[in-house]
């Protein structure tokens, strides 16, 4: 008899039965889709957002244009395309019919010639976050247009230009991704990390909850194979199914940078083969950890439906620290890097945004995760030696 | 060959076996009856080794329920009282599992499961997922799977509950000739043509204890009743 044959025919025996499950299979081998999709139409959309920026032509709508024949000039010189605006400005703007509607009142040109103070207003919509862009390039230029004005009248006073412009901004952009890129790079990590912890959660679910309550785990424990051996033939089989649906995700996410950096949507971030196998070596020990995490909580719950609601809410915990990384970047230290999940997530932040990961990083990450996965899983070996595995608590 | 001595199990204030005491022959089969929650299952439990004792010993050919485990769950085929099949299995697969995790492999398993099969009268359920089988066909799989390793003691719980009368009289069939080839039978049930019908000896367990135990002439002998259902009546009643 080979050294682990109970705990292999345990593992393939819940391998086929999950295979025929259509929820096993949905999460492992659908669900991982589902990030690439969600992130893919979001660049996609983006995308589309960052057209209006840059070389393209961006489109203004103008109430009195005839009264400011100069400062349209200037913008049409900005690639700016002036149009009339709608018979009711306020109402179009808020419909979203346009995006804003610059006015100019009558009285701008002789303003301007008297060396007074000219105004115009620019009617916005705040809410709709799709004309940001376009409303503070407008913007920008209508001011650019005034500090010209100013630096005219300055010299005809024979007084020095910097007197128009008390400060001068230059924007010194060190991010090594181009643009918005870092950003959906950072979305990455909260994704595997949810994928690795409900890969495999149905096999974990239906290999022990389920199997008390069908009845078929009492005769299943009196075969001669030590509890360990069975406990670990299901972990194995629930760590197979996270490991199938993480290469999955990671595999959907590369093929959706591939389209999308081809693209024509001005978005140019696709992180090479290697920083996926990376991230996938780096998830391993995580597997490991999640697995760990749900045989203990499937033995010790009560009952199919208790395990699943512990089980589904189990995910949020780990995601939560990338969510936030998102949006506030932090820098890496040692203890961040002994938190199973938040090692894990910066870790592969660092290889999605192509920046050096030092091999200690990974390494800490990966063997403080690896060291709790065995405690873990020695501690659901010891869960599954009790006669209570039988009723469950 | 089956020995029980001073079994005891609490759960939380019950106490599920008070001193249950009995033994079950070789060449023989054993009839433990009682009413509903009279510990018929719970020491079954503990002889099929998934549940331990808090005191007391449970030997199966003479080896510790508790303390030689796997030895003992080498020389056990066990039939609950749930049948625990898993639906999106087959027939086959079911068995060929169990003969697995017994260590069992390649052509000879294969051999075995088909000799079983053919005894059972079950060979169209074959490659038939388990999911819909009627009681008679659940159990046909149930017992090849507790049978797939050639186990000398048969455990048996509630064996023809549910069965339709030719599923009865196939199941007491099968354990006649398992009787004859010299196995040790233990069965639980509460129908007394069945143990009558079937049982060498019977073993009459309430609230935890045995109160009654011996053939059938015996206990006819010990409670002055003639019919079994009478015996039983009585030896429950007398029950502390």
């Amino acid at each position: 008899m080979r050294p682990l044959h109970g705990a292999w025919a345990v593992f393939v025996k819940e391998t086929v039965d999950n295979f025929r499950d259509r929820r096993s299979v949905f999460m492992a081998l659908i669900y991982p889709f589902i990030g690439a999709l969600l992130l893919g139409l979001l660049l996609n959309f983006v995308g589309g957002m960052l057209r209006g920026q840059g070389e393209s032509k961006l489109v203004i709508s103008v109430q009195g244009a005839e009264h400011a024949p100069d400062l349209i000039a200037f913008l049409n010189r900005a690639g700016i395309e002036v149009r009339p605006a709608p018979p009711s400005p306020r109402a179009a703007v808020r419909a979203g019919h346009v995006d804003a509607v610059l006015q100019i009142p009558p009285d701008f040109t002789e303003k301007v010639e008297a060396l007074d103070q000219a105004q115009v207003k620019m009617i916005i919509n705040a809410t709709r976050l799709s004309t940001v862009v376009s409303v503070s390039r407008v913007s920008q230029q209508v001011r650019e247009y005034a500090v010209q004005l100013a630096v005219q009248r300055l010299r005809a006073l024979d007084l020095p230009d910097t007197l128009a412009s008390a400060v001068r901004i230059d924007n010194v952009n060190v991010g090594r991704s181009r643009s918005l890129a870092g950003f959906f790079l950072n979305m990455l990590p909260p994704f595997i990390i949810f994928t690795i912890f409900v890969g495999g959660v149905y096999l974990a679910i239906d290999s022990t909850a389920g199997e008390r309550e069908r009845g078929s785990l009492e005769p299943l424990l009196a075969n001669p194979v030590p509890r360990w051996q069975i406990m670990l033939g299901k972990a194995g089989a629930t760590m197979a199914f996270t490991t199938v649906a993480v290469l999955l995700q990671l595999g959907a996410f590369k093929l959706m940078f591939e389209y999308v950096s081809r693209g024509d949507y001005g978005i140019r971030i696709n992180p090479g083969y290697d920083a996926f196998v990376a991230a996938f070596l780096v998830t391993v020990p995580l597997m490991a950890f999640a697995t760990s995490i749900q045989m203990i909580i499937t033995t010790v719950s009560r009952s199919y439906k208790e395990t699943q609601t512990y089980l589904g809410l189990l995910p949020l915990i780990p995601s939560l620290p990338g969510m936030i990384l998102v949006f506030v970047p932090v820098s890496t230290k040692l203890w961040m890097l002994l938190i199973p999940t938040f090692g894990q997530i910066l870790v592969i932040g660092k290889l999605m945004r192509q920046e050096p990961v030092l091999w200690s990083e990974a390494l800490i990450a990966s063997a403080s995760t690896g060291l709790l996965a065995v405690l873990l899983l020695a501690i659901a070996a010891r869960l599954y030696d009790r006669d209570q595995v039988l009723f469950g608590g | 060959m089956i020995e029980v001595h001073s079994l005891r199990k609490r759960f939380g204030g019950v106490h599920a076996l008070a001193g249950v005491d009995f033994r079950a022959a070789d060449g023989q089969v054993t009839g433990l009856i009682g009413p509903n929650g009279a510990g018929k299952t719970t020491t079954l439990r503990v002889l099929y080794t998934v549940l331990r004792p808090d005191s007391g010993s449970a030997l199966i050919d003479g080896l510790d329920a508790v303390h030689d485990r796997p030895a003992v769950q080498r020389r056990i085929g066990v039939l609950p009282d749930q049948r625990g099949l898993y639906p999106r299995l087959t027939a086959r697969e079911h068995v060929r599992y169990y003969g697995r995790l017994h260590g069992l492999g390649g052509r000879d398993l294969e051999r075995r499961i088909d000799a079983l099969f053919e005894r059972l009268e079950m060979a169209e359920l074959d490659k038939r997922r388990v999911r819909g089988f009627s009681k008679g066909e659940t159990l046909k799989v149930a017992l090849a799977r507790a049978l797939v390793h050639d186990p000398h003691n048969v455990m048996l719980d509630e064996p023809t509950n549910g069965l339709d009368i030719s599923a009865s009289r196939a199941v007491r069939a099968l354990i006649d000739d398992m009787r004859k080839a010299g196995r040790c039978i233990l069965f639980s049930s509460h129908i007394m043509t069945e143990v009558a019908a079937l049982c060498d000896r019977m073993v009459v367990i309430a609230h935890g204890r045995v109160v009654a135990n011996g053939s059938a002439d015996e206990l006819r002998a010990q409670t002055g009743c003639a019919d079994l259902e009478e015996i039983f009546l009585a030896a429950v009643a007398a029950a502390p």
